[in-house]
Formats: C-alpha cells, sequence, structure tokens
C-alpha cells in the first residue's frame, strides 16, 4: 500500500538575500525550521537547518529500520543501533555523497553476519533506493558487543 | 568550490514492528525526533515524523530555494514562493518499498515575469535543485506551478 508524506515550505525574496521557512510538518513532529542560502551553502550553518541535513536524517532514520529488519529475520534483534548520514552538497554541482555509518550492539551475532546485514540495508531501505547511481553511497559498519 | 557537510544521528532501539528511534539534527535544528515503522506506514497524524516527511521537507525546501535562484538570474526576484512536496513511497513488485514519486506544487507571487519565461525558469529549478535529480534513481517528479499576479 503507498504511504504519502507531505510538507511546504516558504520562500521570501531574491536567493542571497531572502529567506526561507519550513512550515510545522503536517505530523506536528517538528517545525517551522528556518532555511537560508548562507546556511546551506556555507560551513557556517547558524544553527539552521537544510535540504541536505534533511536527506541525512531521511536515509540515516530509513537505513536503521531497514538494518533492525534485517537482522531480526536472522534472529538477531538488535539492541540498539546508532546510525549517521552526512550527505555532501557542492555549491554548483549538486549532491555528490551520502555517508552511512552504523555501530550496533546486536546480542549473538558475529561480525560477518552484522557486515553482510549492513551492507543489505544498506542497499535496501527505500531512501538508498531513491538516491543510488546519482550520488555515491558509503558504508561503515561496526559491531560493539 | 566548498563541499558543504551536514549530519544527522538516529538511534533506534529493538525490531522492525516494535521498535523505534530518535532522530537528531547536526546543526542542532530538531533533535530527538521519535519514529517507528507502524507510525511510518500509518496515517501521518500521530505527531511522529517518517524518513518520507523528512524527504518531502528536503525537496519543499530545495526546490523553493532554486525557484528563488532561477527567478533572481532571470532578472524577475519574487516577493513569495510556496512550495508544497508530496513523497509518495509504494510496494514495487520484486523491488520492495521504493520511493516512487514526488508531487510538487509551487505557487510565485509578485515576480514580474511572462508566462513562458515563468515556464523555463521552473524547468531550471528543477534541473537544477539537487534533491529532484537526486531521487530520479526510483522516483518520478511532477511539477504544477503557477504565477499568482
Amino acid at each position: 500500500m503507498a504511504t504519502e508524506r507531505s510538507a511546504q515550505a516558504t520562500w521570501q525574496g531574491d536567493l542571497i538575500h531572502g529567506s526561507g521557512e519550513i512550515h510545522e510538518a503536517p505530523s506536528g513532529a517538528f517545525g517551522p525550521l528556518q532555511v537560508s542560502w548562507a546556511a546551506r551553502s556555507e560551513e557556517q550553518h547558524g544553527g539552521k537547518t537544510s535540504p541536505e541535513e534533511l536527506i541525512a536524517a531521511a536515509h540515516a532514520a530509513c537505513f536503521a529500520m531497514a538494518l533492525s529488519n534485517g537482522l531480526a529475520k536472522d534472529g538477531h534483534t538488535p539492541e540498539r543501533l546508532e546510525t549517521s548520514a552526512t550527505v555532501t552538497f557542492v555549491p554548483g554541482t549538486g549532491i555528490t555523497k551520502s555517508a552511512l555509518t552504523v555501530v550496533g550492539v546486536v546480542p549473538g551475532i558475529d561480525e560477518a553476519a552484522f557486515q553482510e546485514a549492513a551492507e543489505q540495508a544498506e542497499v535496501g531501505c527505500p531512501v538508498s533506493g531513491a538516491l543510488k547511481g546519482n550520488v555515491e553511497l558509503t558504508l561503515d559498519a561496526r559491531l560493539q558487543n | 568550490m566548498p563541499r558543504i557537510e551536514r549530519h544527522a544521528n538516529v538511534v533506534w532501539e529493538g525490531n522492525l514492528a516494535r521498535g523505534s528511534g530518535l532522530i537528531t539534527a547536526g546543526t542542532g535544528a530538531f533533535e530527538r525526533l521519535e519514529y517507528s515503522n507502524a507510525v511510518r506506514i500509518g496515517k501521518g497524524d500521530e505527531g511522529k515524523t517518517s524518513p518520507e516527511e523528512l524527504l518531502a521537507a528536503a525537496h519543499a525546501a530545495c526546490l523553493a530555494t532554486s525557484v528563488a535562484g532561477e527567478l533572481t538570474r532571470a532578472g524577475s526576484p519574487p516577493e513569495r514562493i510556496d512550495v508544497n512536496a508530496n513523497i509518495v513511497m509504494d510496494e514495487v513488485e520484486g523491488k520492495g518499498h521504493l520511493i516512487v514519486e514526488s508531487q510538487v506544487r509551487v505557487r510565485v507571487r509578485g515576480a514580474g515575469i511572462e508566462e513562458d519565461a515563468f515556464r523555463r525558469v521552473i524547468e531550471i529549478a528543477d534541473e537544477g535543485c539537487p534533491f529532484s535529480s537526486l531521487i530520479k534513481a526510483s522516483a518520478t517528479v511532477s511539477i504544477d506551478a503557477e504565477l499568482e499576479g
């Protein structure tokens, strides 16, 4: 069954001097969030989010779920998975990379099986599916039992 | 050309069906957003976010920025741009769950631009928005854009 999620943003003014706002999420979970070109395209973000950070959040969240599912199906329900995604943006070129990491506490699993499950989750999660081919995807998986 | 990195962290505990996770932005713009599979595939009205809602927010913000940039470049800086993005995830036979579509609605006010030139600006903005090109591995992007005065 298809699932739909929407969000709304408003931008006022031109690109350089203007600014935008991501409205409160329809779910109510976050926002409103302020965005600007300077905060997006410079190292100093001033505490503001950006499309790249939101993609990183979506990717890390999607990967964690897919990995929990793969591990549990093999009889190794994880105690804890700490995942992160770092998305690289080159202004003028685009988004070039999403680097996933995971540190897992998974009782009873060996290193090889954990690595395999992480690789499958990296490929299988829907957000990876939307990004692959257009962007470099990397994975660093560590088991911490 | 600078390389800008943005990251987010997630802590997930348990299996898919009964576990849950917390999402935190590297910038601190949002913290410890709870999510779970039940919420992700549910109606979206439980006060909790999901990867697809975050993608919708990313796409709306990305395209708003691109449209602002292209209108400015075309000599018609806008007063206001409203963008709504709707991300659709579906199960595709043999491929599992995929992001299959992003439906975007754009409304622009006060740009002082002709209709034909506006259409071209929207096309260029779609091509230029990093997110639009990114998700085209599995998804189609449709844009419904209108000038409002």
